[in-house]
This record gives C-alpha cells, structure tokens and sequence, in this order.
C-alpha cells in the first residue's frame, strides 16, 4: 500500500504538483495525463529528485520524504527514466551490478540474480554487451532488468513503452504484468499509451496542471467526461 | 580474472617488467634521475586521470597535494625512524585524506567552479609552502635548518639511483593496478553510473557523494606518494617545485597524454619531465616544450579528446574491433 499524502512540488512559479493525495493498492497502477501534468515530477518526488514542499509518501509506515535518494533505493525504490539511463562504457551485467552494489546482496547470490532479472526481460544473451551498443529496445529492457534485481518493493516506469514496436509493446505488457506475481513489487505505470494502461492496469490516476482530477477503476476513469476532455479528446 | 587477462593489463605488465630491468642498464646516470621523475609525475597524474575520466572532474591542486606527500615524508624521514616504504605508504594516506577534506565543501560545484576552487586551494598552499618551506632536518615542527640539509634515507635496498629508479617504477605499477582494480570493481561501477547523470547513480542506491570523495582521496594518495618518493628521489624538496600553475600544466598533460588509460599517464609524466630536459640536452631553451605543450593540448581538446594514449590503442584496435 503506497500512501501519497498532499504532496506538493513547485519549480518558481509553476506548481508542478499540487497537493496530490492518493492511495495505490492494486499491483500495477497507471498514471497518465497530458504533456507537463506533472507525472515524472511525482516520480522525482519518489525519488528524491525535486523537493518537497509539503506532504508524505509512505509506504507500510516508512515515509520515503525521510530518506536520502540512494536509500530510497535500497530500501527497495525502483524506477526507469523517460530518458533511458544507459551507460555507453558499461555492460549490461554490470549496469545491473551497480544497482547490488548499494543493497549488500551476498556475493554468493549476485550472479543468480543477474541471471534472473535478465531472463525475465528476455535479454540473457546481451549480457556482456556494451551499453553504446544497445538498439533503443535493449535499452529499456536493461533499464526494466535494473528495476528488477535485488528485491524491489516499488516500481516506477516513467513511459517504458516510448519508441517500441508493435510486437517489442507486446512484450512490454507481458513484462509489467509479471512483475508483481515474479518479484513482489508494485508497480506504478507512467505512459501516454492508453491502450497499454487498459491493457495492465487495474486502477489508474490522471494528472492535469498538477491536480489529480481522477482515479479509480481503469475503464471508469478512461471514460469519465471529466478525463476525456483534459486528456483523450486532444 | 576478467582484469588479468585484458590486454591493456598484459601489455602494461610486460612494459613495467622491461622498463625495471632494461631502464636503468642502458639509460645514463642523468637521464635515470629524470626518468625517474618523470615516473613520479606520472603516478601524480594517473590521480588527476582518474578524477577527470571517471568523473569529468577538473583538479588543479595535484602538484600541491604532491608538495603535501612531500613535506609529510619529509617530515617522517627525519623526525622518525619508519621504514621509507612505510613513511611513503603513510604520506600518501594522509594526503589521500587531506585531498578528500579539501574535496568535501567542492563537492556540489562542477566543471569550471570545482576547477577555479582547486586552483584556490592550490594557491593557497603554495603560500604556505612559501613560509614555511620543507623540513630539511632542523628542529622542531617545521624541521627548517638554515644551512647543511642533513640527507634523508632511502629504502635499503634502494640506496643508488638505479635501484632507486626501479623502486618508483614498481610503485608506479602497483598504483596502476590499484586504479585498475577500482575501475573494474564497485567504484568504477558507481563512477560509470554518475557519470551518465547523478540522477541515475542515486537511483541505482549509489551515494554518490561517497564516490566523488573516493575518486579524490585515490588521487590524493597517490600524488601523495609520489611527493614521498619525489623527496626520496631528490634528497630535498623546493616550494619553488610547488607553484598553483605547475598544477593547471600537471592536468593539461594528462588530458593530452589521455585519461582513460594508465599509458596516457605514462605520456603526461615523460612530457612534463622529459621532454623539457631533453630540449635543455639539445642546447635549445626548455620554454619550447611549453609552446609545444599548447598545440598539442589544442590537438587534443580539438581532434583526440582520449589524448595520445588513446590515439595508440585507438590504431591497436582497429584491427581486431569484434568488440
Ligand atoms: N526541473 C524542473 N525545473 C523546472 N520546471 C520543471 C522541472 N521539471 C518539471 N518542470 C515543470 O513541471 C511541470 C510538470 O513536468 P513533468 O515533467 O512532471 O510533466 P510530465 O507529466 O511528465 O510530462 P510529459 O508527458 O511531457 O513527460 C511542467 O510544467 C515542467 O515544465
Ligand atoms: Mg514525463
């Protein structure tokens, strides 16, 4: 259970979210709402990124606003960016190994868990590949395997499926979907693509201008008048 | 293992084992003691190397935290009776320390900030350096003698120059292989990961403040070092060898010579020290060396940011490039 309690970020004079107050229970949660409502702000809020002028995300009683980023981190935050976060001079294994290096995982148990986030995401065999060699594709699935190693409570996504395929979003969904069942993490989805969020999210939230203005059953915020004129009817 | 056999580290081992035991047989006794500083300024360099390539960190203090090394070695060798290898083990811990504390407050500016203020700190102590000058076996704290500098020992088995000469070479390598092996490891993952954006490292649980000050202790204990073992090479120290420019030329040489490899260090240092001896060798004045300098820093900063290093192992591996 994520609790988000009035959260409230500004940049100067633009209030990126304004008081934002939600509750997540469901395994994969979808969050959407037009260009600049303020969805990867609330990840940074999550992450430590941007400050916080007011409010809480707690989560099983641990307010994450109380801890450093990279404990945020290893208590068991994980996110990927809009913007790909691959590094060109490192592998693949160990983009995944930086991520154990912080959560003190026995050395005995690294390389079976390198092994698993890999398998999962369907890249085993890019392992000791470069990161400036990855296609587009390989990059996020490298990203999604860093959410998922060394035992993540929450995980963000910050539009995963931006610049995929027809068939690599097939995939995409099979991924997300698995996540709770595999890994025990909840899952909080950040993408324009409505289908993929009707698609694996049972609730979802939608932003506009900072405000939360809906959430609830996907299908019955995807039809909500409300919703459809801020963000759908485009 | 992985780091064993990577090529970079046999062809580095096979060129340490032959410059130790072919150097200092067919180089003359002149030019045995400026290789030999040419080696100490290189394993001061390969700190500067390291901070910029892991990090895009700019440090122009090094040659004042070597003139640290230096007085703190200076100041063991004659004020206690340690073995040298340990005077010079603990010169560069204290530096490495030291480097670290002036690092903390720096920490949150970048690029030309970060650089101006190591300029500062540079300046700062070659005021002091000034004032104070280097122990030279008189008494007290300060250890200045007005005249006859009582002579400092040298490792045992390195009295003579040429042995000398192998003792630095080893330590050079061996300071090498310590870099090589935080690259390869837990550092140099978390170096990677911030370098690609803060952002990034922290939500990969890395703390990254921890890691810059890491990245700068590492360099501050091996200028450390090689202050300590440029005091055993020369006998004595000058703050005139310690000024804040001498710094901004120490990074501009490691930028040229490149620094994401040990070789490019190796350049720095024969750069910095040789070449100029060896234009005073020819007859012609050692300024030159500086102009030659400036068109080759242009030239790296234009057309090889890896530096002359990686323009070698550049035409290396081009022939074999599956990956
Ligand atoms: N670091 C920042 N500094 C200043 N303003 C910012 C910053 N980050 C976001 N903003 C502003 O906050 C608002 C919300 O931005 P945010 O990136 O959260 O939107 P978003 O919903 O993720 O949009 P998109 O769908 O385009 O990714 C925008 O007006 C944006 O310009
Ligand atoms: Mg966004």
């Amino acid at each position: 259970m994520i609790e988000i309690q009035d959260i409230t970020v500004k940049f100067g004079g633009v209030v990126a979210l304004d008081q934002v107050t939600l509750k997540i229970a469901d395994d994969v949660v979808g969050l959407i709402g037009p260009n600049g409502a303020g969805k990867t702000t609330l990840t940074n809020a999550f992450s430590g990124f941007v400050n916080v002028a007011n409010g809480s995300i707690t989560v099983n009683g641990t307010n994450l606003i109380d801890l450093a980023p990279h404990l945020r981190t290893r208590w068991g935050l994980a996110r990927s960016f809009q913007k790909v976060q691959i590094v060109p001079d490192l592998s693949v294994e160990d983009h995944l190994k930086a991520v154990l290096d912080g959560k003190g995982i026995p050395a005995s148990q690294r390389k079976g868990a390198v092994s698993k986030a890999l398998e999962y995401v369907g890249i085993s065999d890019i392992r000791f590949r470069k990161g400036s060699t990855l296609n587009p594709y390989q990059r996020r699935m490298t990203e999604i395997a860093k959410c998922l190693i060394g035992a993540p409570r929450i995980v963000l996504l910050d539009e995963p499926g931006g610049g995929l395929s027809e068939s690599e979003m097939q995939h995409l969904r099979e991924v997300i979907t698995g996540i709770h069942p595999e890994f025990g993490a909840q899952v909080l989805l950040v993408d324009h693509d409505v289908d993929l969020i009707r698609d694996v999210c049972a609730s979802t939230a939608v932003l506009d201008f900072g405000k939360l203005i809906a959430f609830g059953q996907t299908d019955e915020v995807l039809a909500d008048e409300v919703v459809k004129t801020a963000y759908l009817g485009r | 293992m992985q780091l064993l056999t990577h090529k970079s580290t046999l062809v580095g081992l096979v060129a340490l084992l032959l410059a130790v035991i072919l150097l200092p047989m067919f180089a003359g006794a002149l030019w045995v003691k400026v290789l030999t500083s040419a080696a100490i300024f290189a394993l001061a360099a390969s700190g500067v190397s390291l901070v910029y390539a892991q990090l895009g960190l700019i440090n122009l203090a090094q040659i004042a935290l070597i003139g640290i090394g230096g007085w703190i070695a200076l100041r063991l060798n004659y004020g206690t009776a340690l073995p040298v290898t340990l005077i010079v083990l603990g010169s560069g811990i204290l530096t490495g320390l030291i480097g670290a504390l002036f690092a903390l407050p720096a920490l949150r500016m970048r690029g030309l900030y970060l650089a101006l203020v190591t300029l500062m700190v540079a300046a700062l102590f070659q005021i002091m350096f000034n004032a104070f000058q280097f122990p030279n076996g008189g008494e007290g704290f300060w250890g200045v003698a007005q005249k006859s500098a009582a002579s400092i020992r040298r490792p045992a088995f390195a009295e003579t120059d040429e042995a000398y000469f192998r003792y630095v070479l080893i330590a050079l390598g061996l300071s090498f292989a310590l870099i090589g092996l935080h690259k390869a490891g837990r550092p140099g993952r978390a170096w990677a990961m911030t370098r690609q954006s803060e952002a990034n490292a922290m939500a990969a649980g890395i703390n990254v403040t921890f890691y810059k000050l890491w990245a700068f202790a590492l360099s501050g204990l091996l200028a450390g070092i090689a202050g300590a073992l440029l005091a055993g090479a020369l006998g004595q120290l000058d703050a005139r060898s310690f000024l804040a420019g001498e710094g901004i030329l120490l990074f501009a040489l490691a930028v040229v010579g490149g620094a994401f490899s040990w070789l490019g260090a190796v350049f720095a240092g024969l750069l910095y020290k040789l070449l100029p001896a060896l234009f005073n060798d020819w007859g012609l004045s050692a300024d030159i060396a500086l102009i030659i300098f400036g068109g080759a820093l242009m030239h790296a900063i234009m057309t090889a940011p890896h530096g002359i290093a990686g323009q070698i192992l550049g035409a290396f591996n081009k022939e074999k490039s599956d990956d």
